[in-house]
């Protein structure tokens, strides 16, 4: 297997090559932007983020923890303050909905992080400093035989350079 | 520390650029480079009044709250003025980055970052004030719902209870916004540092790359935090104004308070991003990123919101007139022309009347007028806190009862700490991370590159 590495200066073509080699047959790639855009982004990943799940999941934890949380304590101790109930919704609404964007927040960070693969501790062989300067890399894998194919694609959509990668 | 020489600092400063780097990672990366003599002298003397606020902290901590102006009925002073007014600044970092980031206002982009960081730690000072507030800070946790032996739990329904979960709230989210933020920024710093930095930047990156992968991610977490990040914004100071509004003291007791309070809280906010980053883009020369376009958007904010401000001012009068109620007459009336007469009229002006003056074209893009009056609106929406909490508590029911509270310099000594406590931080972040959000520029410079005629 070889690795090409296409430095390109528009994230439109991006979009296009990425799009081309995928219809070629090669699923192998990847790409590096220096600020986020959707056609590139889009381009490899159709489905919208995972990210979004655990959003929900988190804001559904926090509206029940405060509730449950507020009731829970207010009847372990109880204490009857200005003649109201123990189990006081309308206060109690208050607690749930910080808890809510609290848990929402929280679980949308560690949805980052797993959804994006973050942390990783090794840098892809591909990746260069150009990447977050304001280059667009399109890494992709293919068989030898192959990289003039590749290599052909990505210069008739308007790759700068194309490199082969070691590994 | 010594500062090195001048010689030095200048070849420290503008490196050989690094091949295919890009101009804007240059730019605002260049910030980050180097210390003057001048910015060694403005953290001295930051970290001096940190110094000395601490030293007050600690003798009140010895001494009791007594040291401080407190006399009765006034039991709620400078220090939860200051919280509030502390709560207040952070206001404008998550209006900047959430609701302005929902809205697509792409100016945002030059002051987000600056305004996220001012968010944090204005939180941060103003969570010192609860520490010096309450007295005795070693029974501070007791606020926490905490499990214990004694198997007592905290009082939900009490609004303070709802402020301390609102306000741990807002600095978490806070924190998370900022940070999230910063990660593709922090892999553009890893990338252009050799040494420490680039250990502390690589960390903190996480190993970003900008795969599609890392972008999808973000930009989907950066979408929905902003989504909740609007309400909270919005229910943060509507909670802190409800420990006043909650109460049945006259001039607190009102159901303007929430949107009152949020609209003050966007407009001081919006005021001290401006007094931090009209010096900071002089002095690093970012008159390309933060433009006169960015700071007239700003000027319309203030305008705006100082509208808002001044119609609760007026209405609030109207209010205490038409309700009838003595109480609340008397109490507006001995604001406006009783012992705090100085204070309510620094507030009406500085709020409500000198703001108009950015009606005018001309003034919204004089960079010296709007650096010296959001000063002064710093300055008002502090005494508007003043006025309100202070005046609130002297002038309650009964008049038999009533108190005049004058502010005591231990109480000034932990005002200027405080101050000095943000400066310090926002110094110091000045140093470590890019005071731009650089991907979010590019993005649109990249548009601009690609589509010189149209658009943005």
């Amino acid at each position: 297997m070889a690795q090409l590495v296409g430095v390109f200066e528009d994230p439109g073509k991006v979009a296009e090559v990425v799009g081309h080699l995928r219809g070629r047959g090669f699923e192998d790639l990847e790409t590096y932007s220096p600020a986020p855009f959707a056609e590139v982004d889009d381009a490899v990943l159709e489905k919208p983020s995972r990210v979004r799940i655990f959003t929900l999941i988190g804001g559904l934890l926090g509206v029940v923890a405060g509730y449950a949380m507020t009731i829970w304590m207010a009847n372990d101790w109880q204490i009857m303050l200005g003649g109201k109930p123990y189990s006081s919704i309308p206060p109690y609404t208050i607690i749930a909905f910080e808890l809510t964007i609290l848990f929402g927040g929280l679980l949308t960070a560690l949805g980052l992080f797993i959804v994006g693969r973050l942390p990783r501790f090794t840098r892809d062989a591909a990746y260069s400093a150009r990447f977050s300067a304001e280059d667009f890399g399109v890494a992709v894998r293919c068989a030898e035989r192959d990289v003039a194919e590749v290599d052909g694609l990505m210069r008739a959509h308007g790759a700068v350079e194309v490199n082969l990668v070691a590994g | 520390m010594t500062p090195p020489p001048a010689a030095s600092v200048a070849a420290m400063i503008r490196p050989a650029p690094i091949p295919d780097d890009s101009k804007i990672n240059q730019d605002i990366l260049y910030v980050m480079k180097g210390t003057s003599p001048g910015y060694w002298l403005l953290l001295s003397i930051a970290l001096t009044f940190v110094g000395i606020g601490a030293a007050v902290w600690l003798w009140q901590i010895y001494e009791g709250l007594g040291i401080a102006g407190y006399i009765h009925p006034v039991f709620w002073g400078v220090y939860i003025v200051t919280f509030v007014f502390w709560i207040g600044i952070a206001h404008a970092g998550t209006l900047i980055s959430a609701i302005l980031y929902l809205f697509r206002a792409k100016w945002r982009n030059a002051i987000n970052r600056s305004a996220e960081a001012m968010t944090v730690f204005a939180v941060m000072t103003a969570g010192l004030f609860l520490g010096i507030h309450v007295g005795r800070i070693w029974k501070a946790y007791f606020i926490l719902p905490y499990p214990n032996q004694r198997g007592l739990w905290v009082n939900f329904k009490s609004p303070l209870l709802w402020d301390t979960v609102a306000v741990s709230t807002y600095a978490t989210i806070s924190i998370v916004f900022l940070y999230v933020g910063l990660i593709p920024d922090l892999a553009i710093a890893r990338d252009r540092h050799s040494g420490w930095r680039r250990v502390l930047y690589g960390i903190l990156a996480l190993g970003w790359q900008g795969t599609s992968r890392n972008w999808k991610s973000h930009t989907r977490s950066v979408l929905h935090l902003s989504g909740l990040a609007t309400p909270l914004v919005l229910s943060v100071h509507s909670v802190v104004s409800w420990d006043f509004a909650m109460t049945l003291v006259p001039g607190w007791h009102s159901t303007i308070f929430g949107p009152y309070f949020v609209a003050g809280a966007i407009f001081s906010g919006f005021a001290m991003v401006l007094t931090l980053m009209i010096p900071v883009r002089r002095i690093y020369g970012l008159e390309n990123y933060i433009t006169d376009y960015h700071l007239d958007n700003m000027a319309r904010f203030l305008l705006f919101t100082s509208i808002i401000v001044g119609y609760a001012y007026v209405f609030e009068y109207f209010i205490a007139w038409y309700s009838g109620v003595e109480h609340e007459q008397t109490s507006f009336w001995m604001r406006t022309f009783g012992a705090y007469w100085v204070s309510t009229w620094i507030m009406i002006v500085c709020n409500a009347i000198l703001p108009q003056l950015l009606w005018f074209k001309r003034l919204r893009t004089n960079v010296p007028f709007l650096f010296v009056l959001s000063v002064l609106i710093n300055i008002g929406m502090w005494f508007e806190r003043y006025v309100i909490i202070v005046e609130g508590l002297s002038t309650e029911h009964d008049p038999s009862a009533w108190g005049v509270y004058t502010v005591s310099w231990p109480e000034i000594g932990i005002l200027a700490g405080s101050f000095a406590f943000f400066v310090t931080l926002f110094l110091i972040f000045l140093k470590l991370f890019p005071i731009i959000a650089i991907a979010e520029i590019k993005e649109l410079a990249i548009h601009a590159k690609l589509h010189p005629e149209g658009g943005h």
